[in-house]
């Protein structure tokens, strides 16, 4: 049981679902989700004993109202990925976090520095949510290749030059 | 059919990117003694998410060259290489063999550097022309890492007012040739409105 929150823009195929910007999915103990991230924040959501989980590609901080995918903005993402796993029998309580992403990729003086805000919303809205994070791997200057399992939990973290690790 | 429609909207911007293009080819016709010359491929409006896979670019690793606009921080010129064309190209300019070492050296990247530089201001002259503003290209810099990564964030001041991505997608030639290297143009929300202006038509909403 797996599916994209904006049906009918990416075909999903198999078990893996690579997610887009601005896009939420949602899975089950056979999903891997997959993601290329810069200033973008991946944000999974996952709860360890039903292993279920969801993920947004976040692009942005605030919404400041604007309609569009929820998924794209830090405070639309969370909600909208709450109610997602509401929906499939998966609780609040007991979900626990970990993000990825928010880096500078155009350096110092380059344009637009949103990773960090990127990064700063996010954990000030699960805070607020109750929702622990159980790791991160933010900052930076480089992007980076995520690859998420519901199964385990874990979150493998591919950055140009440098060796993978988990988190 | 979105796209569709998407797609021809977007057409409506090519004579303003073909004209650019056609400068910066001038350009590097020059600075490579007549070896590389530059077409138009598409102008494009595109779904967010799908940016990278329809651009055909998935997860891959590229060599690029980054330039931003002094007055418009959102707006963004990106060249991408690919890693054996691009390497051939630096030895040709240093006139040394090609290196053949993992690790780009300086040489090598201050010449793919200077590349990004006289292609960007070429193509961002052609638009000062065109547009009747100073459009003054920031310093550029070059970076190897996912493409994904960097055109995400080229798109965020897009993404703040859309979920389609404005792109104008130029291609490289070399004697002919059709080359894996391309300059993506990708417009701020304000630079669009500019562009609209100068062909006058009237913004969507």
């Amino acid at each position: 049981m797996h599916s994209l929150a904006n049906p009918g823009t990416i075909p999903v195929k198999g078990q893996a679902i690579n997610v887009g910007m601005g896009q939420i999915a949602t899975g089950d103990r056979a999903t891997q989700f997959t993601s290329v991230l810069g200033s973008c924040v991946a944000v999974v959501l996952w709860h360890p004993r039903l292993s279920l989980a969801a993920i947004a590609h976040v692009a942005l901080p605030k919404s400041h109202g604007q309609n569009g995918q929820p998924g794209k903005f830090a405070d639309t993402a969370i909600p909208y990925m709450l109610e997602q796993l509401a929906r499939m029998g998966c609780p609040k309580p007991g979900l626990v976090a970990k993000i990825a992403g928010g880096a500078n990729m155009f350096r110092v003086g380059g344009p637009l520095q949103i990773g960090d805000d990127n990064v700063a919303t996010i954990r000030e809205i699960l805070k607020t949510a109750g929702i622990p994070i159980t790791a991160e791997d933010v900052g930076g200057t480089h992007g980076r290749k995520i690859t998420f399992t519901c199964s385990t939990g874990e979150m493998l973290i591919e950055i140009a030059g440098e060796k993978a690790k988990v988190i | 059919m979105t796209s569709t429609v998407a797609t021809n909207r977007a057409e409506i911007f090519r004579p303003l990117f073909a004209a650019a293009t056609y400068d910066a080819s001038a350009a590097m016709c020059r600075w490579t003694d007549g070896l590389i010359t530059l077409t138009l491929d598409e102008v494009r409006e595109i779904p967010l998410h799908s940016v990278t896979s329809e651009l055909g670019f998935g997860d891959d690793l590229l060599t690029m060259v980054i330039l931003g606009v002094e007055s418009d921080p959102g707006t963004v010129l990106i060249l991408t290489f690919d890693e054996d064309n691009a390497r051939q190209l630096a030895a040709t300019l240093t006139r040394r063999v090609r290196n053949t070492s993992p690790e780009w050296d300086e040489l090598e990247i201050s010449a793919l550097t200077e590349t990004g530089n006289i292609l960007g201001c070429a193509y961002m002259n052609a638009l000062t022309r065109l547009l009747g503003r100073a459009i003054i290209p920031s310093p550029p810099y070059f970076v190897r890492d996912y493409f994904a990564s960097v055109i995400q964030q080229a798109l965020v001041e897009q993404a703040a007012a859309s979920d389609m991505a404005l792109i104008g997608r130029t291609g490289f030639h070399r004697e002919g040739e059709a080359l894996n290297w391309h300059v993506l143009f990708v417009p701020s929300p304000e630079f669009r409105r500019m562009l609209e202006n100068a062909i006058a038509i009237k913004p969507k909403n």
